[in-house]
């Protein structure tokens, strides 16, 4: 064991060790920290992708470019024809010849009249980057198609030398990544973090202490791929992805805009979770979001599903004008389809063609005109400030459980007599009172769509134009008139197609689930200036994967929560973290507080307070008083949810666009005005004071704490009552330190509660359960105060 | 057991993550001090282009849009064609709200103009204080923005562009330059009550965007609970709150031996400056303190949620170490009534911003904190006629005015066409407010980005942004 002094010392040792690292030996640094397949290794040539693109995307194209009306020179250095051009007396780039290249010339030169990028860009190229463009022109500038525009390619997994270690094909690029750059896996992490790990990976929730125990007694690759199947099977894994995916589509309870009216779209968030639970192929999930309501035979589901089309900000404000409105909306659906399928930016391309991507203005409206058919312009006239508004069309509906309930009964009604009749008819009546109001596509004659020059929607002397699909991604077959949003969700996932390419974002946003970050970083931009795959390779297979296993999400997650790679320590091993500072090579799991409702399943469920019921309206925790008092038209007055509906997940937390609940926006939740792909980790004191002080979380410490005292009946041996409750939040033993902390923290507060029993008795009326009344409120309130430590404990919201 | 792994990142990590934290630079600038072994004091660094000439920002945001023709911007031509129908020269292919449609006419002032101090500057009769500090503001007579409705006006005076959830000034403000102060967040919105039906203002005014979550705004409140969460639990004591977050950093200190989490010693950090702003800001937002001479000169009454206690709190704030304070009065939306309504709110903020002004000014704090007071938007030359005589919205020119660190007291800058209508001489977009406010506090505009999806994104955006050179002490 090191002490505490030791450790201080270690970590100044190491620090100067890095440091002098950093400062004497530069070359080694540029090895550190360049990404894979970099030119470090002097054998390998230079990888257009990896090491050109970037820095001619974020240095050149802004001027030469895609960008048709801001481009300089005639140039363009997004085209290699253009860029090779022989010009009247000269070439920019002229391969093999780094002399004869203008472009040389320009960079290098100190000139400011003559030198690129312009001063005034503040884009200047750093010497390495000087140098590495020539380097390239040496080697006779070889050119390649963007990797994001390549499509995806199956490959056979590598082979590598420590044959012993890889599980499956994913372990194998992983492995070799790091055995080219000397470079080897952590060993795998212990059977009850990893099984903790895994429960909050897959269902949002954290394990029982009886599942860590089996683990532990029998942790074998049997019975780690039978839990896996457990958890991927359990109703919990759909409200966990769900959560994932409203983030990107920009679910919330309320319209965003002004007013921040409440809307109805709840049954679209319960159809995500059913969707996830029951696999639903994820083209059949794009087909139904993007255009349910047009699929012949449409099912109620496939309508109310349809209600992703609503899910934008829409403004209620007293004189708003339509026509600027319906340009909001529409470009705010092509930021929102454009960034959840393709991981673009088309959105860039609302005033111009985009200037790092080959879009163009013309895609951005054609894209646009695909949902040109939705009836957006009545809650203009008929929206009211009234809570809900009104958003038509909507459609009253009962949840799919809830269906199958009245179906039973239904069909059991005409074989039942006297009293048994009664009952169900009563069951049908109360059932079919609570189905909710969801707002649904409706398809209606298209609105005409131009371009706006420059966005500016009073500008009608635009061209007008059809939907259409990016051209430069290729275009729609086989439709026969006008393109619909059925055409775009099959384009979107056509195997053949375009559909590897949709597979690819999508397989980058879920490999960030369960391993920190994405292989390409930038989840939320998969192009010209996104950050390149750090494993392109694997990525591609993990895209192939998706759509020849038809699209099951279940069976991708698999395939990467059964690798070893998952299953790493996520505690760095000590060389590794100069080797590999960033986890480029994936030599350690990573760690990270739990996400924000999360944090509160966690806390509710080790209390046992946690609902687990699926789906249903919206619920309203404890909020603190007056945190809607910026909200009008109308004003608000909050009400929590006064039964148990108080302690359900976090996911069905009343999502108030404009005020988030307090606890969940200071731990980096969303507003979900816009699409989310990556949530931003702070560490501020907000979260702490929210943590320490919600009545949420100070109920489920003495709800815990209760839970310990019962299940320890007597107070002689707080030993073991501090190892029960430790275990039940971290799912390991407590220390001899640990216990002597918490058992300190006991007897001081009793100490206090005791010459003030007042303070006992209104720190357990916190909440709206009432204390339990066999228990000493002394006592019980000591050990509330020991709960509240476990729950703001680090450890007990970090997922490791 | 597996050893302890190094911290090497760790003293970044922490200050880039712990609290209100540093400013972006500061990082950089420490990056290269850990390179050189200086121990130069980390709280001194930040992003600094060129000289500041103020350190911190109070924004004064009348929303709703209140009346330039009725506060700054006097028009003859508007008396003299009061009544008379708008002529379509000024209106025609223009953007229009709540007048979708009907007969447009001309509005008159509805109140007089006097000239004021040495300047001579022309301010209305319902602002007799504004007129005792005519020599100390700088009024911009042409301003213009881009969005007619509040929601989107208010996300774009704030963040530079209409769309929802981009950082807003005091977020990019505070990345640039990091809080002064160990125990307040360096970005604080205060909201009033009175007035007129309030204006609804979402959180997204004050977020921090794509930037790290500690540099948004935090709201504290003059009246009832002054912070959310920053009071302990029913029953537990000061001193128990102490003994638990000790509790907590011991335990996560100890378990940090095995994880060796770079992360922890930000969590520990965030939870004792949790613990601290639970004292300091009840002490912060409790005026009772401050001399009754102080108080009236406000017309401040400890606890009563006024404009004018919320003056006082933007005094203390910036005494403090906050660097932006954006002070909302929500009253400004004169349809109709306007008359009515321009008492009432001017009543209840034009004396508590003279003496907000005259205070920082004799403690010498004036000279270096910038101070902008303005809405979203201004009001039509327009008749609007819900209840008696008012305007619309209007967003082709209106005023704000500044003053304070770097700004040239008593001057009138640009002005609108005859009737008040479109900005025509020397004109101020949104965007050039936004880099004239950062060149005051010694940042480029330019200069001052983040790359996020694939852009390198600004407060002013991808369209050119000038600084108003001629306003400049």
């Amino acid at each position: 064991m090191v002490t505490r002094n030791g450790t201080t010392q270690t970590s100044c040792l190491v620090e100067s060790l890095t440091l002098r690292a950093l400062t004497s030996l530069p070359g080694l640094v540029l090895i550190l920290v360049l990404p894979l397949n970099s030119h470090a290794d002097n054998d390998q040539s230079l990888n257009f992708n990896q090491d050109i693109r970037p820095i001619l995307s974020d240095k050149c194209f802004r001027c030469h470019g895609p960008d048709a009306t801001h481009r300089k020179a005639d140039l363009r250095l997004d085209e290699e024809t253009d860029a090779k051009r022989v010009r009247e007396s000269y070439q920019v780039i002229k391969p093999m010849d780094p002399k004869g290249s203008a472009l040389v010339d320009r960079i290098v030169s100190e000139e400011p009249e003559e030198q690129m990028p312009p001063p005034e860009s503040n884009k200047a190229l750093t010497e390495a980057e000087k140098q590495t463009l020539i380097q390239w022109i040496q080697e006779g500038a070889p050119w390649d198609v963007h990797w994001a525009y390549q499509a995806p390619r199956k490959t056979a997994p590598p082979s590598v030398q420590n044959k012993e270690w890889p599980l499956n094909w994913i372990d194998n690029w992983i492995l070799k990544s790091q055995e080219m750059n000397q470079l080897a896996p952590n060993k795998e992490t212990s059977p009850s973090v990893l099984l903790r790990r895994l429960s909050y990976d897959l269902l949002g929730l954290p394990p029982s202490s009886e599942e860590v125990q089996a683990f532990e007694a029998d942790p074998s690759e049997a019975h780690y791929e039978a839990l896996i199947k457990r958890y991927l099977a359990s109703p919990h894994f759909g409200e966990r992805m769900a959560t994932y995916w409203l983030d990107l589509v920009r679910y919330a309870d309320t319209v965003g805009y002004h007013g921040d009216q409440d809307h109805n779209i709840s049954p679209y968030r319960d159809w995500v979770i059913q969707a996830f639970n029951e696999d639903l192929p994820f083209d059949q999930f794009t087909e139904a979001q993007l255009a349910g309501d047009l699929k012949p035979n449409a099912t109620q589901d496939d309508l109310i599903a349809s209600g992703y089309n609503r899910l934008l900000q829409t403004s209620h404000e007293g004189g708003v004008q339509p026509k600027e409105y319906l340009a909001i909306y529409a470009a705010d659906r092509v930021r929102n389809v454009s960034s959840v399928w393709l991981g673009g930016t088309l959105g860039c391309a609302q005033c111009h063609d985009h200037k790092y991507d080959p879009y163009t203005a013309h895609d951005f409206y054609a894209m646009s005109a695909f949902f040109a058919d939705l009836d957006e312009e009545s809650h203009f006239k008929t929206g009211t400030n009234a809570l809900p508004t009104r958003r038509a069309p909507e459609i009253h509906v009962l949840s799919r459980w809830q269906r199958d309930e009245l179906e039973d009964w239904t069909s059991r009604l005409p074989s039942l007599h006297g009293p048994n009749a009664e009952l169900a008819k009563r069951q049908i009546a109360n059932l079919k009172k609570e189905a909710r109001l969801t707002m649904i596509s409706k398809s209606k004659t298209p609105r005409t769509v131009r371009i706006l020059p420059r966005g500016n929607w009073l500008d009608e002397t635009g061209e007008i134009v059809e939907p259409a699909v990016p051209s430069f991604l290729g275009q729609l077959e086989d439709v026969k008139s006008r393109a619909s949003r059925l055409d775009l969700a099959a384009w979107l996932t056509q195997p053949h197609g375009i559909g590897p390419f949709t597979a690819r974002v999508q397989a980058n946003r879920l490999w960030s689930l369960f391993f920190g970050r994405g292989l390409a970083r930038s989840l939320d931009d998969i192009g010209a200036q996104g950050t390149p795959p750090t494993h392109p390779e694997l990525l591609d297979n993990l895209a192939i994967y998706f759509v020849d296993q038809g699209w099951s999400v279940k069976r991708l997650i698999q395939a990467m929560v059964m690798s070893r790679t998952y299953r790493q320590s996520s505690v760095p091993h000590k060389q590794v973290v100069n080797l590999d500072p960033a986890n480029d090579y994936f030599t350690r799991q990573e760690r990270y507080r739990l996400q924000a409702e999360f944090i509160r399943d966690n806390a509710l469920m080790i209390a046992g307070l946690l609902q687990l019921d699926i789906g249903g309206p919206s619920m309203k925790p404890y909020q603190p008083e007056g945190y809607y008092k910026h909200l009008n038209f109308p004003k608000r007055t909050y009400y929590h949810s006064t039964d148990r509906q108080q302690w359900r997940r976090g996911l069905y937390v009343h999502w108030q666009r404009q005020f988030l609940h307090p606890m969940l926006r200071a731990t980096d939740a969303p507003s979900r005005e816009e699409c989310t792909s990556t949530r931003p980790q702070s560490n501020t004191p907000l979260a702490a004071l929210a943590l320490l002080n919600d009545p949420t979380f100070v109920e489920a410490a003495r709800a815990l704490a209760e839970k310990a005292l019962l299940s320890h009946p007597g107070t002689d041996n707080p030993q073991k009552t501090i190892a029960w409750l430790f275990e039940r939040t971290m799912k390991r033993p407590p220390d001899e330190r640990e216990h002597f902390e918490l058992e300190r923290l006991l007897e001081d507060t009793k100490r206090e509660f005791e010459s003030n029993p007042e303070q006992a008795r209104r720190f357990n009326s916190v909440g709206q359960s009432a204390p339990n009344p066999n228990l000493d409120p002394i006592h019980l309130a000591a050990w509330s105060s020991v709960s509240r430590a476990l729950l703001n404990l680090n450890e007990s919201f970090t997922r490791n | 057991m597996e050893a302890p792994s190094p911290y090497a990142l760790n003293r970044r990590t922490f200050l880039s993550q712990a609290g209100f934290g540093l400013g972006a630079a500061a990082l950089h600038a420490l990056a290269s001090n850990e390179a050189q072994g200086s121990n130069a004091s980390l709280a001194q660094k930040k992003i600094q282009h060129h000289t500041a000439k103020a350190k911190r920002v109070i924004f004064l945001c009348m929303a709703g849009g209140p009346s330039h023709l009725e506060t700054f911007d006097y028009k003859p031509d508007l008396d003299r064609l009061d009544g008379k129908p708008m002529p379509d020269s000024f209106t025609a292919g223009q953007p229009i709200a709540q007048l979708q449609g009907q007969k447009l006419k001309v509005q008159g002032h509805l109140t007089r103009f006097q000239n004021y101090g040495q300047s001579g500057q022309e301010i209305s009769d319902f602002l007799p204080w504004h007129a005792k500090m005519a020599d100390k503001i700088c009024v911009l007579r042409s301003m213009h923005t881009e969005q007619i409705n509040h929601d989107p006006a208010h996300t774009f005076m704030n963040t530079g562009t209409p769309i929802s959830g981009r950082p807003s000034m005091g977020a990019w403000i505070n990345y640039g330059l990091g809080s002064e102060s160990k125990s307040l967040p360096g970005f604080v919105v205060l909201s009033s009550v009175g007035g007129r039906n309030p204006q609804p203002i979402a959180s997204r005014q004050w977020g921090a965007g794509f930037l790290p979550g500690q540099f948004q705004g935090v709201e504290l409140s003059s009246s009832g609970e002054p912070a959310y969460y920053v009071r302990n639990p029913h029953g537990v004591t000061r001193h128990q709150q102490r003994r638990l977050v000790e509790t907590l950093s011991h335990l996560n200190r100890h378990r940090n031996q095995i994880e060796a989490n770079q992360d922890i010693e930000a969590r520990i950090a965030a939870y004792e400056m949790a613990f601290q702003m639970q004292s300091s800001v009840p002490e912060l937002m409790d005026i009772s303190d401050e001399s009754q001479e102080t108080l009236a000169m406000y017309g401040a009454n400890p606890g009563d949620g006024s404009y004018a206690s919320n003056c006082l709190l933007a005094r203390r704030l910036i005494e403090r170490g906050v660097r932006f304070v954006q002070l909302y009065h929500r009253g400004w939306d004169h349809h109709g009534d306007l008359v009515k309504y321009m008492d009432i709110c001017c009543g209840l903020t034009d004396r508590p911003t003279w003496a907000l002004v005259t205070d920082l000014e004799r403690r010498g704090l004036l000279d270096d904190t910038l101070i902008v007071w303005g809405g979203e938007f201004g009001r039509t030359p327009m008749f609007q006629g819900k209840g008696g005589p008012g305007r619309d919205h209007h967003i082709k020119g209106f005023s704000m005015w500044l003053a304070g660190g770097g700004i040239k007291g008593g001057l009138t800058y640009g002005a609108t066409d005859e009737l008040g209508y479109h900005a025509v001489e020397n004109t101020v977009h949104v965007r050039d407010l936004h880099a004239t406010m950062l060149y005051l506090l010694g940042l480029d505009n330019q200069r001052l980005s983040v790359p996020y999806q694939g852009l390198d994104m600004r407060l002013t955006g991808v369209e050119p942004a000038n600084v108003i050179y001629p306003i400049l002490a």
